[in-house]
């Protein structure tokens, strides 16, 4: 589909998007951006005019022009919290990212998979990586909550769960909350490098400031994944740790059966270690 | 954070005359209202600047309504169009009076001129004159002018008596500005003005005396500084035609207010107004003389006529292109250290460069002159001292054009990469704040693309990216993507897209990751933007798919 440039000469970038008809992607587009003179974009300008040229001598100091000069910007920059479901208004870049960084940065300890609120990573813990949950789903349990805050819906299935967001809540029928990560062999290292200190569900990231240097954010990260390890409870993460080895062990027989029944027992079961019973049961049956 | 320091600064310096009065409030003893003659005491200094300072605290505590008083585009004014003027000092009231005190004052004074109109008389002109100056000095040396107190108590049409044709000029001048310091005022206030405004107009005229006409002039740039609505009234009453008469003028005063109130008078939204001005008969001479020789002051008005002129009107667009102007204010952007005359030059330029391609060029050739060809001389010499310097519009409108100028032929894009602003681009875009970064990322994108006809993705210029990339432009978009803007976190999308595609060997995806790109990227699974949440999956999905991480050789 042919890029019309024209069209989006007077027009300020916000337009950009409607070019993605048929475009998978709406890819970088060069276009000259004119704006009209009362636009937002020339606001500080206007005002620093103002400022100026005011024939009332105010002996501004600095602290007090740039008071005023923020003031009128605050007042129609307010930052709005995009992420779905928050709604929060903040009233500086700083402000949004602490907020960002204290609302919406709950983390998986397991797969590195972040979620915008902690109700939602314990979902997600529970579905993904708990094998008790996948137990009771096996037995026909509800277990699928529906993502919504306050709704309290419970479904027995992902698929009729995704039926329920789409249909009630009106979710895009593209959304998965299970959607599939693929960490990085360095997020992989750093998540086994994790839970040998034990840190539990939820870890912090370091706070990601644009004016920080690179090495400051990594110390501070560091330091963050200290300061959780150390505050874990050593029993609860003695339990959880056994359970997941419970739950991902490779050596757990899909059948267990006790008895002398040996034959599906031990389907597992190294060769070696099977020659070695079956002479034993051999001699036994003999001695 | 940036640390700000406590240094003083003068915004602007007037002619401060102090009276006895505000002595005497510094003393901390109230003048109540008669008029007796006072002789001005020494204390002219001293007194002044405490009256400022009282001024400062006012306009910076007092709260909204006097900040939307100081951001409005209309001008109070405090001491008048004539230099000196002495006499005025002698007119006798109080000056710091608030309140209830100062509204009871101003309403005697109301009830006071409306009786000195009805007299007859040999004394009926000396009386009037003085009730008017009493009435100026309280619109014009209080701290808060009781504006709306005088509206209420009927002022205006007694003002608009003052103003008929053959009175005498002090009489008239005096009248005008009262109905300066009124316009300046909300809405409202201005609105009452509407019984003055043909007057006002009039005595713009040729045959009216300098002070009178700027006087005027300052009142209609106040009243067009309202609305669209009064703009209109204006212009439907012959106010463009005499004010453009007015800016050809050698009186620098004159000139400047004028060129001020123009500015006001044009700036739209509909385009109309700044048509017609260009094709009035000697207005582009006027604003070319202007430009080449004005000082800083009637520069700075005049270059904000041109601001809206390009802004608003082609026509006044190609003329200009076509005339010495560009020139001029690539000189003048250049040479000069003024913020306030460099802002609207800059801007002029901008929004020249913004208009196409041809257009541009212009602005570019000029400085490539036949004289010396001194760098710093033409448009990216004077682009770059504005990226350098200390002031946030200056940078952010900077780096607009140099975006405009990047989003050319190839040949403007290499223009801008082998100059001295590629470093300055690639600091402010790690280091400055938000908006500035918006825009630089603007730049430096469209230096590395060219946009292509009819094939669905654009050309990479591969050898600017790869040199930006390895000159660590990453971060910087990266962290555009994480920000709540929404246009931000699209360019940021755009840009790592480009990156991931054009860097061969699949570097791109390496580089993104190790700069946690991909983190960022997955923040908008939970983003309500649908747009911006398909763009980071599809982007993940393509570049950290299933077979990612068996590929990592790293």
């Amino acid at each position: 589909m042919e890029v019309k440039v024209e069209e989006r000469e007077s027009g300020i970038s916000g337009t950009v998007e409607e070019e993605k008809e048929g475009l998978d992607f709406p890819y970088w587009s060069v276009i000259r951006r004119k704006y009209d003179p009362d636009a937002p974009f020339f606001a500080s300008g206007n005002i620093e005019r103002e400022l100026l040229s005011k024939q009332v001598a105010l002996d501004l100091t600095q602290d007090e022009e740039y008071e005023l000069s923020n003031m009128a910007d605050a007042e129609h920059g307010k930052i709005c919290c995009p992420i779905a479901g928050c709604g929060a208004q903040l009233i500086s870049l700083e402000d949004f990212e602490d907020h960002y960084l204290s609302r919406h940065s709950a983390s998986c300890s397991v797969c590195s998979r972040v979620y915008p609120t902690s109700r939602l990573l314990n979902i997600h813990i529970s579905e993904a990586h708990d094998s008790f949950f996948q137990a009771k789903v096996a037995r026909g349990y509800a277990m699928y909550e529906c993502l919504v805050e306050g709704c309290g819906a419970k479904m027995t299935s992902y698929k009729s769960r995704h039926q329920h967001l789409v249909d009630k809540h009106k979710f895009p029928d593209s959304f998965e909350f299970l959607k599939k990560h693929h960490p990085s062999k360095r997020q992989r290292q750093r998540r086994q490098a994790c839970s040998k200190k034990g840190a539990v569900d939820q870890k912090m990231r370091g706070v990601r400031e644009e004016h920080q240097k690179r090495e400051e954010r990594e110390d501070d990260q560091k330091g963050i994944e200290e300061r959780k390890g150390m505050d874990v409870d050593g029993t609860i993460e003695d339990l959880v740790s056994k359970v997941s080895k419970l739950s991902t062990a490779d050596s757990t027989p899909s059948v267990v059966s006790f008895g002398r029944r040996h034959t599906r027992g031990l389907a597992f079961v190294p060769r070696n270690l099977q020659r070695e019973k079956k002479q034993d049961l051999l001699t036994n049956k003999k001695g | 954070m940036v640390q700000r320091s406590c240094r003083r600064k003068r915004v602007r310096v007037q002619r401060q005359r102090a009276t006895l009065q505000q002595g005497m409030a510094h003393l901390g003893t109230k003048v109540v209202g008669e008029s007796p003659s006072l002789k001005r005491e020494p204390l002219k200094f001293s007194a002044g600047k405490v009256a400022a300072q009282r001024r400062r605290q006012h306009a910076v505590t007092i709260g909204k309504e006097r900040r939307e008083a100081i951001l409005r585009t209309k001008r109070l004014c405090r001491d008048g169009v004539v230099g000196d003027n002495e006499d005025q000092v002698d007119a006798g009231m109080i000056l710091d009076e608030e309140g209830a005190a100062l509204d009871a004052q101003t309403n005697e004074t109301v009830g006071e001129l409306k009786s000195a109109l009805r007299i007859q008389g040999k004394d009926a002109l000396r009386k009037k004159l003085e009730v008017l100056r009493t009435l100026r000095c309280l619109l014009s040396k209080s701290t808060v002018p009781p504006v709306e107190t005088a509206v209420q108590a009927g002022v205006v049409p007694l003002l608009v008596e003052c103003l008929s044709f053959g009175s005498p000029d002090e009489q008239l001048l005096e009248a005008a500005w009262c109905l300066t310091n009124i316009a300046a005022g909300e809405a409202e206030q201005t609105k009452a003005l509407l019984p003055a405004l043909p007057l006002l107009v009039a005595h713009l005229g040729d045959r009216s005396s300098v002070p009178i006409a700027e006087q005027c002039a300052w009142a209609l740039g106040n009243v067009a500084g309202e609305g669209e609505e009064l703009r209109n009234i204006l212009i439907a009453q012959g106010a463009l035609p005499a004010l453009a008469r007015m800016m050809l003028s050698d009186n620098g005063s004159m000139a400047r207010t004028a060129a001020w109130a123009l500015s006001n008078l044009i700036k739209g939204p509909h385009p109309w107004a700044a048509t017609e001005l260009i094709k009035i008969n000697g207005a582009l001479d006027a604003i070319i003389r202007h430009m080449k020789k004005a000082d800083d002051e009637l520069a700075t008005e005049v270059a904000w006529v041109v601001v809206y002129l390009t802004a608003l009107s082609n026509s006044a667009t190609s003329l200009l292109v076509n005339s010495d102007l560009v020139q001029l204010l690539v000189g003048r952007l250049a040479a000069s250290e003024c913020l306030q005359l460099l802002i609207p030059v800059l801007r002029s330029i901008g929004n020249l460069v913004a208009c196409d391609s041809h257009v541009a060029d212009e602005v570019l050739a000029a400085g490539y002159g036949t004289t010396v060809l001194n760098a710093s001389d033409n448009v990216m010499g004077a682009l770059v001292k504005c990226l350098s310097s200390d002031h946030r519009v200056l940078k952010k409108e900077a780096a607009w054009v140099l975006s405009n100028i990047a989003a050319g032929s190839l040949a403007h894009k290499q223009l801008i990469y082998f100059s001295d602003a590629l470093p300055l681009l690639l600091h402010l875009l790690s280091t400055a704040p938000f908006d500035i970064r918006k825009e630089v990322a603007y730049a430096l994108g469209n230096v590395c693309v060219v946009q292509s006809e009819g094939s669905h993705q654009p050309n990479l210029i591969l050898d600017h990216l790869v040199s930006l990339v390895d000159r660590g432009c990453l971060p910087g978009f990266i962290s555009l993507v994480r920000s709540p803007d929404l246009e931000a976190a699209r360019l940021g999308l755009q840009f790592l897209e480009m990156v991931m595609r054009g860097l061969p060997n699949g570097r791109g995806p390496k580089l993104v990751e190790r700069e946690d790109g991909i983190d960022a990227m997955e923040r908008f699974q939970f983003h309500e933007n649908e747009h911006l949440r398909s763009m980071a999956n599809e982007l993940v999905d393509k570049y950290f798919g299933e077979d990612h991480g068996h590929l990592d050789e790293d």
